[in-house]
């Protein structure tokens, strides 16, 4: 008898709760009315508004097409929401990929992009990384470059010309007179380098001096069971380097320190860094941004390359329906092959464009421009950190602060790593 | 006997469904999956304990425990210490008693990531400015070694965690009836007397209620952590929280993560009973 009242108790309760309940249910489906609902979920803060400003012009245009943003910021942060979403039915129909990594993890979600007109368009070697059996599995958003970025004032007034400083032992020669001169020039010090951000050292530096030992190529990077540390000597120069004549402790400086504040305020005449510092540097001091800094490599011993990559592609997701698949397709194109979105890439986002046929005379700000001149050039190296197993770059990183505590010797930093490596690469 | 009521259960199932399926059913399936190799995406295998075997030769995941056993022993102590001490300052009879405990509080209304961040500027900023006037070599360089980052972590969850820690005791302290107090004054009994033996007893089962609550907030900590040293220098003051994160976002195993959360989840939950069990056992009855 007094079973089947909690029974009856539990179930008239199940129904009752389900009332409440019922109010949470999601309706999926992107059909608002005769509208083609297409989602783009990205990572790039930066430029949150000005894109968001861009969608709406293209629904003005396609009146029977609705773009549902979502931006999520950072890193790490975007890839667990993005895995997230996946495992929890709720697939966006485009989304972001950083390279040969993410595609081994995204395989079964990306379309074949090849023949779309933003593909097509795109610059020679800035899709290799998404290109697997001939098919193109993203387009990429722009393109990236780092090296020194250096206050272009205080080399003046030690009298050093930055385009001068093409090999390591040029460089180690001025950043010991900049050193001496400390004083006079009002510096904390040379560098301001963070080694507690593990992307600085795991990701940006280690590139330049593993690059070549993997001819540049960032799919022979992914695929490579190994890691030589073929130029380790001249990494750790550099690391030395940076660290001996940095503001102090490095192990506790982050990037905003590095750039808000001792770059941007003068207090140190060289960072590593890439063109996206531009906006906070200029934030902080126009002036200083527009006419004081310029950007040259990081020489690797008698070689001072470039980096220049793609930080990010998009992608469009195979599993949603083919007829949003088309409209995503379609989005893309316009956005980097039309007039309309030509122009806002180049002065609304300020991106160093990834393609052909863009007035690049309208690059907007210094570090790009002359970060641009070098891939006219051709001086470039490869991004292959995209390539490296996952979650390596963040190994280095940390091992470096090890490293630069004291804590462990650079051949156990090298030993260590490359067992990371191999490790992770056999899975 | 009030379960016998129709009414008692139909006020219940709405808050019980809603635990079934936000709390044990995730719960039951974290456990199925810690016995696979899911990445958060795509297929899965079931791979029995080799998750579990790992984990055991995990350096990483085993020095981030013990960093984390490390820190819970001396914030436990450092919090209930703290909490105690404003808890008898407040209920003695001062003035400005009240706006005190507001101020006490305080600190327990701001969430971990913005402490963290304001808390990295002391350490950093203001402890270097210090060092520097005061020619204090050793207040330098703050978060860059694995023991600043230690006592750092330790010192802004004592400053966050106390106030909150003293209202608990605050409401025993006050049940404490006067007329004993009373009686063992006019006995002749000193204020540290009357405190050891009368006071301290009788706020015994505040001790079980702060301990439990600080052991498992310390053990779970993960925000401060991200936000005041990020794991600088080399994961060294990684607990086992970011730890967990790391490998299930930035290595993408997802399963091997769950393997760890589920001996975290083990290890936390005997630690607490264990504790709670003995306390109990030692309150006194009045």
């Amino acid at each position: 008898m007094l079973k089947s009242k909690i029974v009856k108790g539990t179930l008239s309760g199940l129904l009752l709760s389900s009332l409440f309940l019922a109010g949470c249910s999601s309706s999926s489906g992107g059909d608002g009315g005769d509208k083609t609902t297409v989602e783009i979920f990205q990572f790039k803060v930066e430029f949150k508004q000005q894109f968001e400003a861009v969608a709406e012009q293209y629904e003005k245009e396609n009146p029977d097409v609705d773009l549902k943003i979502t931006t999520v910021g950072g890193g790490n942060d975007y890839k667990s929401a993005i895995t997230s979403k996946f495992s929890s039915g709720e697939e966006p129909a485009i989304f972001n990929i950083g390279g040969p990594t993410d595609v081994k993890q995204f395989k079964d979600r990306l379309t074949d992009l090849s023949d779309t007109e933003a593909a097509k368009a795109a610059q020679e070697g800035t899709l290799d990384g998404v290109t697997v059996d001939g098919e193109v599995l993203g387009v990429p958003y722009n393109q990236e470059g780092y090296g020194f970025i250096y206050n272009k004032r205080i080399l003046k007034e030690a009298g050093i010309d930055p385009m001068s400083l093409t090999t390591y032992d040029k460089l180690e020669e001025a950043v010991k007179k900049l050193d001496s001169q400390k004083d006079k020039l009002e510096l904390d010090a040379v560098f301001a380098y963070p080694v507690k951000e593990k992307w600085v050292t795991g990701n940006h530096l280690s590139n330049v001096f593993l690059a070549n030992e993997f001819d540049g190529d960032i799919l022979k990077t992914s695929e490579s069971k190994t890691v030589s540390f073929e130029e380790g000597d001249a990494f750790k120069q550099m690391i030395d380097l940076q660290n001996e004549y940095s503001v102090q402790p490095t192990t506790s400086l982050d990037y905003s320190q590095q750039v808000e504040e001792l770059f941007s305020l003068e207090k140190v005449a060289f960072i590593q860094q890439g063109n996206w510092v531009y906006n906070t540097v200029y934030e902080m001091d126009p002036e200083l941004a527009e006419k004081g800094i310029g950007i040259i490599p990081i020489p690797n011993g008698d070689e001072a390359k470039m980096p220049v990559g793609v930080p990010n592609y998009w992608s469009v997701n195979s599993k949603v329906d083919e007829e949003v698949q088309e409209e995503a397709k379609k989005f893309l194109d316009w956005l980097y092959t039309s007039d309309e979105g030509k122009t806002a890439v180049l002065e609304e986002f300020k991106f160093i464009p990834a393609y052909e046929g863009y007035d690049t005379e309208k690059i907007s700000d210094p570090l790009s421009q002359e970060i641009y001149k070098y891939a006219e050039e051709g001086n470039t190296l490869g991004w292959v950190f995209m390539g490296y197993p996952v979650g390596w770059n963040e190994d280095l990183g940390a091992s470096v602060q090890k490293y630069v505590s004291g804590d462990q010797t650079w051949d156990e930093l090298v030993k260590e790593t490359q067992k990371i490596w191999e490790d992770k690469a056999d899975q | 006997m009030r379960n016998r009521d129709l009414a008692f259960w139909l006020f219940l199932t709405p808050v019980l469904a809603a635990l079934i399926i936000v709390v044990i059913i995730p719960l039951l399936f974290g456990f199925y999956y810690s016995f696979t190799n899911w990445n958060g995406l795509g297929r899965l295998d079931f791979i029995g304990l080799e998750n579990y075997v790992n984990l055991f030769n995990d350096n990483a995941f085993l020095s981030a425990f013990w960093f984390t056993v490390k820190f819970s022993i001396a914030s436990i102590v450092l919090i209930n210490i703290i909490g105690l001490g404003l808890a008898l300052l407040v209920t003695s009879k001062l003035k400005s008693s009240n706006f005190l405990r507001t101020v006490f509080f305080m600190p327990n209304l701001i969430g971990g990531l913005i402490l963290g961040f304001i808390w990295q500027f002391i350490f950093i900023k203001v402890f270097g400015s210090i060092g520097d006037l005061l020619g204090i070599e050793s207040l330098n360089g703050w978060l860059s070694t694995t023991d600043t980052g230690f006592w750092g972590l330790v010192i802004l969850t004592a400053w966050q965690m106390a106030g909150y820690i003293m209202i608990i005791y605050i409401a025993y302290l006050q049940a404490v009836p006067g007329d004993l107090l009373e009686a063992a004054e006019i006995d002749g009994a000193n204020a540290f007397q009357r405190f050891r033996h009368i006071t301290f007893p009788l706020v015994a089962p505040a001790f079980t209620v702060s301990l439990f609550l600080t052991l498992s907030h310390s053990f779970k900590i993960y925000d401060q952590n991200l936000s005041l040293t990020g794991g600088a220098p080399y994961n060294s003051t990684e607990m086992v929280a970011m730890n967990i994160i790391r490998s299930a976002f930035t290595d993408n195993e997802m399963a091997y993560a769950q393997s760890k959360a589920v001996i975290f989840f083990v290890i936390v939950a005997i630690i607490s009973l264990l504790q709670v069990y003995f306390n109990k056992k030692r309150e006194v009855e009045l």
